[in-house]
């Protein structure tokens, strides 16, 4: 899984990539928004981190070149600008996630493979998290490595929050995919399928919560392992 | 009195208004007279005209005056007639001659008076105008008299200066408010390129400090302003300019030896030195952020075209600090009977103070308790905790720049609720803070109701994808990382 770091600073590029290669990602450098867009043309990368104030051009245009070229990798702008209008400008222009340094490595190996578990990005992925791994190709859940059987609505729930763990998925998104499989979506029919999956999971012995925001949606995460 | 006008259009019309109506009525007067003068001049070189027509008929012979008029100058002058007259008068001051039956000079004054010369009376109520000249004829000085009744005088030559008012003398009237109006169109073209100029001066703002005012087509009385007011438009700009590139160059300095040190010590195995440095710097960083965002929101100005949906703002705010919370062991919400309002203003900037307050909320409270947003119709934003509360006396100074409870809590500057205070201000609202009658505080911002550009009330409990505003349903659920944009 190759990852371009466009970094102008080589102090922090080479600490990164040292970082970065601890988490087994493959990492190219470069320090120009030139030398990226050349790098960007000749070789497919999963993640772009890039850097905006480089020394020949604005990182946005690597980032505009690259949308315009029909490049869709994601792009994750890593950055000292961090005002309002500048975080704006960087997600209009089509960057997927903007973060302001300094990012501990902890927090950029998380984005990263939020990045990659995108949908679209790896079809066929095994999402995990604690104890708990979905088969988003046959469907299937695993409990500490043993399948279990879970209802296709649970599961299209499970999913979903898997791929933004740690991330509140609105209610309203969660309600469109129960529209998918053809349901009259009553206004509690979201909590009764997440009460159910959350007791399901219990029941299971899984190690992860499903927390509850009122008002906006659900989250989960790794939770104290279920007795 | 003093009138003022503060249009130059105004100001012009009023003063050749003025000028007009003098000249309305000295104009045609100027004319009367003069028309007049000259019409009298023309009767009195007639009267002596005549004076002298009669004279060539007058002879002294044989120490005789005799005259001899032929018969249609004698017509003219008969009394039958009554238009002209004549007396004829020697040097001892009797009449000689006299077109008149009662044989009486023409004018009471001393007919032998030198030079010749014109009088006017009045003789059986009529007006008479005449003239007196003197003659040397055979050797001897004789006078002649002249006159004629004034009411029968030329009749072409009066009605011209009797006609003159009511015909010509109020054409003038006309014509000049002709040239007024002519005069008005003047100015106003003339003025056009100011008035331009001024339009596009009244888009000049903080957001837009690159527009210049033209100097073409500007009057020359008028383009030292615009000079002066275009190199003043200059040095703010720079000023403008020096204050985003020193937040930007600030950042950038401030920032870069941070992420070096953060990722030094990352990759250093963990033990509790390291997790005291890790602490330490992103204690740093979290006063690097807070000092940028101070400056970057004391140069916050709304545009006029921004808006915000004010539930969609807070959605999106507590979906972007759950994470936290959750972390922390604490319940955030959105209070589901929320309205929802559409307002002037900047979305960022709220959600950043939304934001701060959700924070503040969160550190002040304990593991267990729920912290919830709610936005009411009034419209304002209300964030509620389950703490301690905040006591009176400090209700007003936590809203202060610098100002902390406790001095040596890590990670607090005193800038969160000051930023708050500054974004609500310019949103034309204010914050403040007050005690839940059941415990913990309730922070609120209140908004003006004039900002307000649209607003839906939902009932309790409407949790349909449509009862979700289209803007906050589609950030989210579309574009999760859209809530990176808060992130710091």
């Amino acid at each position: 899984m190759p990852i371009l770091l466009v970094e102008d600073n080589e102090r922090l590029a080479k600490l990164l990539k040292q970082g970065l290669e601890k988490a087994s990602f493959r990492i190219d450098i470069v320090d120009t928004a030139t030398d990226a867009i050349d790098a960007l043309a000749a070789v497919k990368y999963d993640v772009v981190i890039l850097d905006l104030g480089l020394p020949d051009e604005d990182g946005l245009t690597v980032l505009r070149t690259m949308r315009q070229r029909g490049d869709t990798s994601p792009v994750l702008i890593m950055t000292a600008r961090g005002s309002v209008q500048e975080r704006v400008a960087g997600l209009d222009t089509g960057a997927d996630d903007y973060l302001v340094k300094p990012v501990a490595l902890e927090e950029l190996v998380a984005r990263i493979n939020a990045l990659l578990r995108r949908p679209g990005t790896l079809m066929g992925t095994a999402l995990r998290l604690g104890n708990v791994t979905l088969d988003t190709t046959a469907r299937q859940v695993f409990v500490d490595e043993r399948p279990q059987i879970l209802s296709s609505r649970e599961i299209m729930i499970l999913e979903n929050l898997l791929r933004r763990s740690g991330r509140v998925v609105p209610k309203n998104f969660l309600e469109n995919g129960l529209y998918g499989f053809g349901d009259e979506v009553s206004s509690n029919a979201i909590e009764v399928y997440v009460h159910r999956l959350r007791k399901r999971l219990a029941d299971l012995g899984a190690n992860i919560e499903i927390h509850t925001v009122r008002g906006v949606g659900y989250m989960i995460g790794e939770g104290k392992a279920a007795q | 009195m003093r009138l003022h006008f503060q249009s130059i259009i105004a100001r012009i019309a009023a003063l050749y208004i003025v000028t007009v109506a003098a000249a309305c009525i000295a104009m045609p007067l100027a004319l009367y007279y003069l028309l007049k003068s000259a019409v009298d001049e023309l009767h009195r070189s007639g009267l002596a005209e005549q004076a002298t027509e009669i004279s060539r008929f007058l002879h002294f012979t044989e120490g005789k005056w005799e005259l001899r008029l032929p018969s249609e100058l004698a017509d003219a002058f008969a009394e039958a007639y009554g238009r002209y007259s004549y007396a004829v008068i020697d040097r001892d001051g009797r009449v000689l001659f006299s077109s008149l039956s009662s044989q009486a000079p023409l004018t009471e004054r001393d007919p032998l008076r030198g030079d010749a010369f014109y009088f006017y009376r009045k003789r059986d109520a009529k007006d008479i105008a005449g003239a007196s000249v003197p003659f040397t004829i055979d050797g001897n000085r004789i006078w002649i008299q002249t006159a004629e009744d004034l009411a029968h005088r030329d009749v072409q030559i009066d009605d011209v200066v009797a006609e003159f008012f009511p015909r010509v003398g109020w054409i003038t009237a006309p014509f000049l408010v002709v040239l007024l109006l002519i005069e008005i169109a003047i100015v106003r073209s003339g003025l056009r390129p100011i008035l331009a100029a001024s339009h596009l001066a009244a888009r000049i703002g903080p957001m837009a400090t690159d527009i210049r005012l033209p100097e073409s087509g500007i009057p020359h009385e008028i383009l030292p302003l615009v000079h002066a007011v275009n190199a003043a438009l200059d040095r703010l700009e720079q000023g403008f300019r020096a204050q985003r590139e020193f937040t930007a160059n600030a950042a950038h300095e401030l920032r870069t030896p941070l992420a070096i040190l953060r990722t030094n010590v990352d990759l250093l195995s963990d033990d509790i030195t390291v997790k005291a440095l890790r602490q330490d710097i992103d204690t740093m960083s979290r006063l690097v952020d807070q000092l940028l965002n101070a400056a970057e929101t004391d140069a916050l100005v709304i545009g006029p075209t921004e808006t915000a949906d004010l539930r969609a703002v807070c959605t999106e705010i507590v979906a972007y600090m759950a994470p936290l919370a959750v972390k922390l062991g604490k319940s955030l919400a959105i209070a589901e009977d929320s309205a929802h309002v559409l307002i002037r203003g900047n979305a960022d900037f709220l959600g950043r103070a939304v934001r701060n307050l959700v924070e503040n909320a969160l550190s002040h409270t304990k593991p267990g308790t729920t912290v919830e947003v709610r936005v009411t119709a009034d419209p304002a934003i209300l964030v509620l905790d389950e703490g301690p509360g905040v006591p009176m006396a400090e209700r007003e100074v936590i809203f202060q720049r610098f100002w902390r409870r406790d001095q040596r809590r890590r990670g607090n500057f005193g800038l969160g609720l000051s930023i708050v205070s500054r974004i609500a201000d310019a949103h034309r609202g204010w914050v403040s803070v007050d005690n839940r009658p059941t415990g913990g505080a309730v922070f609120s911002i209140q908004f003006d109701p004039s900002v307000v550009i649209a607003m839906s009330e939902t009932s309790p409990g409407d949790v349909q994808p449509s009862g979700q505003s289209p803007q906050s349903a589609g950030k989210l659920a579309g574009a999760p990382h859209v809530t990176a944009g808060y992130q710091t």
